[in-house]
């Protein structure tokens, strides 16, 4: 809702019932990323779960995409949304005033949560050692473009093969048109270019990744370079409004929100500080997440 | 010949890391610690002379590998194919997987909230992760830990490389938890102790386990 209605446009808010989340479900890897996004989105404090308001509408989610889901993929959301109910049930029985709970039914949620939330980090930081390290190239990782191979010696043939094999050769059509070859680009080539550019400056304009050449070939790859380094959440990709320019953003507050939601063209409000307001939030100490051994 | 160009020649040869114990073997003057003041002296020079490549150490194993900042000019060459760069369930099964292992498929799907037999099947077949032993229960099921090529697909020395979680931005968790209890958030991690221990696991431990 609130996160929601600051990053619409209002010609889309007011169609929407306030509940309703522009989101669609294949995007998200599983019923803990959704929840994370909603509670992300909202900033809500994790510790204090509107159970209730984010049952909603995890539900109104899952009600509107669930049918593109295979059967065990809408397993898995289904399965969250019971436990959802069943915390909100909980919550709202009534229980005598000097009764407390032993343990406050969200938490064993809210554990899972953190959990969660800790591994996409890594997952993130990994993503980044990924990246950098298909930058190095090690032996025999080049090879040339193939050469047709030039065959030496002497003609063996005779003048009626040769009549015999020229007139098997069709008639050429009249209006052939010559096609130059050109060099082909590559997605890597335009990544590698994306990268150079926003180490440079903090946004870059789509359109200047293709405008000189203005060839179908370029722009395609260069639309699949941002979406790919969108998706390593290298930069996050902004359009205002529909047919408006599309920026490219760096990486600078990437660590923010590793759920991907930057990969969508919905509109963030362009003041990005509030973004990094949780970003640079302290960290508790006594979370530690360390490798383990045996 | 100087250890120097000897360690230089056999890295220069190599497609794969090589260990110092393995560099060793190219000769008898040659021991792990003789390898390992060449490998400083190599990474110098090349530093130095302003070459293009350099030694990297890839888990417990050392390779001349380019400079990032020629990556642009390699990429316009047909490559050999390089593994596709990891999916985003892929690097969060791995990442789970780095931090827990020995590890189930049970307990990981636990954790992601969604089935994981393909993506662990992807991973095994890219030699990220191995079955490192079976645990106890129902069925003594399949644990998986990170192997040697883990440590090389992410150009990590050793596990340790891995962020500690206090060096990780965590925007939930900013809030002093008062309904949380401080055993909640400690039955959440792995205690101390235990981070400590396997803080310095090193790359050759995790290979052998793989094993």
């Amino acid at each position: 809702m609130e996160g929601l209605s600051t990053a619409v446009p209002n010609r889309l808010s007011s169609q929407q019932s306030e509940d309703t989340f522009l989101v669609e479900l294949d995007r998200f890897s599983g019923p803990l990323e959704l929840l994370l996004h909603l509670i992300r989105s909202q900033d809500i404090d994790i510790f204090d779960i509107p159970i209730s308001q984010i049952t909603r509408q995890f539900q109104a989610v899952i009600e509107s995409g669930i049918e593109d889901l295979e059967l065990d993929r809408a397993g898995e959301f289904l399965e969250l949304a019971a436990t959802l109910i069943r915390i909100k049930a909980q919550l709202l029985l009534p229980r005598p005033d000097d009764v407390q709970w032993d343990e406050d039914p969200r938490a064993e949620l809210v554990r899972r949560l953190l959990e969660y939330e800790l591994f996409q980090e890594v997952a993130g930081v990994l993503g980044g050692a990924e990246a950098e390290r298909r930058r190095h190239f090690g032996k025999g990782y080049l090879a040339l473009r193939q050469q047709p191979e030039e065959v030496r010696g002497k003609l063996t043939t005779t003048l009626a093969e040769l009549i015999e094999v020229a007139g098997a050769i069709p008639e050429p059509d009249p209006v052939t048109t010559h096609v130059a070859p050109t060099r082909v680009v590559t997605v890597e080539e335009k990544m590698s270019a994306i990268r150079t550019h926003l180490n440079q400056t903090d946004r870059l304009l789509f359109s200047r990744l293709f405008g000189s050449w203005r060839d179908r070939e370029h722009v395609v790859a260069a639309l699949l370079a941002c979406l790919e380094l969108a998706r390593q959440q290298v930069l996050r990709i902004e359009q205002v409004k529909r047919f408006g320019f599309i920026w490219l953003f760096g990486d600078n507050d990437r660590k923010k929100s590793g759920s991907g939601s930057k990969t969508t063209n919905k509109v963030r409000p362009s003041d990005a500080s509030k973004l990094t307001d949780v970003h640079d939030t302290e960290t508790p100490s006594e979370l530690s997440l360390a490798p383990v051994d045996s | 010949m100087s250890p120097e160009q000897i360690v230089e020649a056999t890295l220069f040869a190599s497609q794969t890391p090589l260990t110092p114990r393995e560099i060793a073997r190219a000769d008898e003057s040659l021991d792990v610690g003789v390898v390992r003041t060449a490998l400083d002296g190599l990474r110098e020079r090349y530093e130095g002379d302003g070459r293009a490549f350099q030694v990297y150490q890839l888990g417990d194993g050392y390779q001349i590998l380019t400079r990032p900042e020629f990556a642009p000019y390699l990429e316009r060459f047909d490559s050999v194919p390089r593994p596709p760069s990891l999916s985003r369930a892929a690097l969060e099964t791995l990442a789970i997987i780095a931090y827990r292992q020995p590890l189930g498929r049970i307990e990981l799907e636990e954790i992601r909230g969604v089935a994981s037999a393909s993506v662990l099947r992807t991973l095994q077949d890219w030699e990220l992760i191995a079955v490192v032993g079976r645990g106890e229960g129902l069925g003594r099921p399949l644990l998986y830990g990170t192997t040697k090529h883990f440590l090389d697909h992410f150009a990590l020395q050793s596990l340790s490389d891995l962020p500690r979680a206090q060096d990780l931005p965590i925007s939930l968790a900013r809030t002093t938890a008062e309904e949380v209890t401080e055993s909640d958030i400690g039955s959440l991690v792995r205690s101390p102790e235990t981070s400590e221990a396997t803080g310095s696991m090193s790359g050759e431990e995790v290979e052998t386990e793989s094993r």
